[in-house]
């Protein structure tokens, strides 16, 4: 058995032998004609042209049919490469010139601009070579007659290893019998590995020796999820990696049936359920997903890696197309919760070094002491809710006191009323809600409440800053504890708080995707939550099996605990009933 | 037309996508800059390219945030930086 680690690049395992792919062979007849004959040869070269614009419109058409219009883009990526003029011109000059027959310019034409792109230090735009390549491949077929992209088919279901994969021969995989791929080279964002993301085929690329060392015939296990490869698996392995595939293929199932069915526990309790949503990540099957709505929009990472903070018109860009992609259902944005290293990098303003930078600069700290970065972006985000149907939510992360509330509710209402003298009103009132994160706002949360209009409870930090544990942190990472009696208690007083003054509470922190916990803050009274899409389903599924009776029995019980081994064991009585049990998430 | 001195547009562009100029945005570049006939040069780091080449463009290899000089030469420059300013300024319409 021997584990070759490469990156994950379209999720799924697949088991099955290994096939080694060979490249099909390109058969140049290099040599020149007499230059009597130009004109003949650049006609070849035109008819070849055609042919190839030909075949790349019904293969753009065959994508957007099986895959749809944003896997297509791809081809009409080849579509441009192919009638690139510098590309065009060197193959002509090379006929005209140097008389060369046609796909000896090509090839030689190929040939150059390979070394330019060499050349770029770029990984990213290093491996756009694949896609001119393929294009080069298409243009000499069709210019020889020859074979067209003869990969051979499978006699069984197999895993094709190879070093490098055209998209052109990725797009043939499944119908040639192959369940997944390996390769040598390539990353996440290779157009290779974009097409098995929509394929739903798994792969692992950028292993750098699969091809040299793996045998045809050896067994092999691609996991997709973690970018392992298990080469010839003791059957240990395999029994784990065979429960693993039963594991996805029963999400997969779920999709298919409980996708539809209402938010209900088993004695109709209704839980709102909602996704915690990054535009960067949207997948198919993220858009599959019957969701009740955005539970939390992150826009941290508009503010990574530039020099300056985004402008009001690229966040409301990013801000309005993310609304309407929920439709009528509520939206969340939080501004964002920056660090106070990023004062430096956003050019705000000279970085002091902090000591403690979990206790420092971040969060709604920031925005009050740079409030261009928040009044930009609350008119981008009041604008989107101007420009969309769905009602947009707005919340304030890291708030610890009252004051603090108040201030950016102020910021808030100018802008409002500043852009409503531009005649920008939003279509629905938004409502202002509040992160609760910091033990302080729990405590003296009745005093908030009339400001706000909701509160989300952002569970990480809670815990963190609740039990003084930094969970980065090896050696204490253990007190990091979810069922702590603290925690529960301060759960339970934030949802009370909350009940008594008729607002409504959120969870969108990791604890609300994980289904052992679930019941239990569904007991205490959260009625909404916001989970990652991957774990949206499970959750569901978790929902849906359970009473909401006995949460509330088990919170009541849990509040009585002393220790978190208790309340720990209590939970997951409740939440191994009917087989259910919980899947995998990292083998 | 190319040695004309009362043509010649200059401008400076950046890139605002988070991905940078990759197959899409350029290919979406190379197709705008082809529907004109000015000459359309973009040059980055010493480095100079033909607009309307998705293979230039890509050879650029222009990450988010690089700042690209557009030069525009003939008798519908003004009409070609308009296009290619709007791909700019909507991120070659990325939602990501």
């Amino acid at each position: 058995m021997e584990n070759i680690k490469g990156i994950a690049a379209s999720p799924g395992v697949a088991i099955g032998p290994a096939v080694l792919y060979k490249p099909a062979v390109l058969d140049v007849q290099h040599g020149k004609f007499p230059p009597s004959e130009t004109d003949a040869e650049l006609l070849r070269l035109k008819t070849a042209y055609e042919k190839s614009r030909a075949d790349l419109d019904a293969l753009e058409k065959q994508i957007k049919e099986t895959l749809g219009p944003d896997y297509a883009r791809v081809i009409d990526a080849h579509k441009t490469i192919l009638e690139d003029p510098n590309f065009k011109n060197s193959i002509k000059s090379k006929i005209q010139k140097e008389h060369l027959v046609a796909e000896s310019a090509v090839l030689l034409a190929l040939q150059e601009i390979s070394i330019t792109f060499d050349n770029l230090t770029d990984e990213f735009f290093k491996e756009r070579k694949n896609d001119v390549s393929d294009v080069a491949k298409r243009l000499i077929t069709n210019l020889t007659g020859g074979a067209r992209y003869a990969m051979e088919k499978a006699a069984g279901p197999s895993v094709l290893v190879a070093h490098n994969l055209l998209p052109s021969d990725t797009l043939n995989l499944k119908d040639n019998n192959f369940i997944a791929f390996v390769t040598d080279i390539g990353g996440k964002t290779s157009h290779s590995a974009i097409l098995a993301q929509s394929m739903e085929i798994p792969a692992v690329v950028g292993s750098s020796v699969s091809s040299k060392t793996i045998k045809a015939g050896d067994m092999l296990i691609v996991d997709g999820e973690s970018g392992a490869v298990i080469v010839n698996p003791d059957a240990e392995t395999l029994a784990k990696y065979r429960k693993i595939q039963r594991e996805i293929k029963r999400s997969e199932l779920l999709l298919k049936t409980i996708n539809d069915l209402p938010f209900l526990t088993t004695d109709g309790k209704h839980v709102t359920m909602m996704i915690n949503y990054d535009p960067r990540l949207d997948s198919k099957e993220t858009k599959k997903l019957k969701t009740e709505g955005l539970g939390l929009l992150r826009t941290e990472f508009l503010f990574l890696d530039r020099a300056l903070p985004p402008s009001e018109e690229e966040q409301f860009n990013i801000y309005a197309a993310t609304a309407k992609k929920f439709d009528m259902r509520p939206v969340h944005i939080r501004l964002a919760d920056l660090g106070g290293d990023k004062v430096h990098s956003l050019n705000l303003g000279e970085y002091k070094e902090e000591l403690n930078p979990f206790m420092g600069l971040r969060g709604v700290r920031i925005l009050l002491k740079y409030p261009a970065i928040m009044q930009t972006q609350l008119r981008a985000i009041i604008r989107a809710a101007a420009a969309a149907p769905a009602p947009v939510k707005l919340i304030v992360p890291m708030i610890s006191s009252l004051e603090e509330v108040r201030a950016v509710k102020a910021v808030f209402n100018d802008t409002l009323r500043a852009l409503a003298a531009q005649g920008v009103t939003p279509k629905n009132k938004i409502d202002f809600g509040i992160m609760v994160e910091v033990p302080s706002a729990a405590f003296a949360l009745d005093s908030m409440l009339p400001e706000v209009d909701f509160v989300s409870i952002g569970t990480n930090d809670l815990i963190q800053y609740m039990i003084a544990v930094d969970r980065m942190n090896q050696d204490v990472a253990v007190l990091y504890d979810p069922y702590h009696p603290g925690f529960i208690r301060i759960i339970n007083h934030i949802v009370q708080t909350c009940a008594q003054k008729g607002k409504s509470v959120s969870i969108c922190g990791e604890l609300a995707s994980d289904p052992e916990i679930v019941p239990l803050l569904i007991g205490l009274g959260v009625h909404t939550l916001s989970t990652s899409p991957r774990m949206f389903l499970r959750i569901k599924n978790k929902l849906r099996s359970v009473s909401y009776d006995a949460c509330a029995n088990l919170a009541q019980a849990a509040l009585l605990m002393d220790s978190s081994a208790e309340i720990k064991n209590l939970s997951l009585s409740l939440t191994t009933p009917e087989g259910e049990k919980t899947l995998n998430e990292n083998p | 037309m190319g040695g004309d001195l009362l043509y010649m547009i200059k401008k400076g562009l950046e890139v605002k996508n988070q991905m940078g100029l990759h197959a899409r945005p350029a290919a979406m570049l190379a197709q705008t800059a082809g529907k004109f006939n000015s000459e359309i040069k973009i040059e980055k780091d010493g480095v100079e390219v033909n607009a309307k080449s998705i293979m230039g463009i890509m050879m650029l290899a222009a990450q988010h945030g690089a700042v690209l000089i557009f030069t525009f030469e003939g008798a519908d420059e003004a009409e070609a930086l308009k296009a290619v300013e709007d791909l700019f300024v909507s991120g070659f319409s990325e939602a990501y």
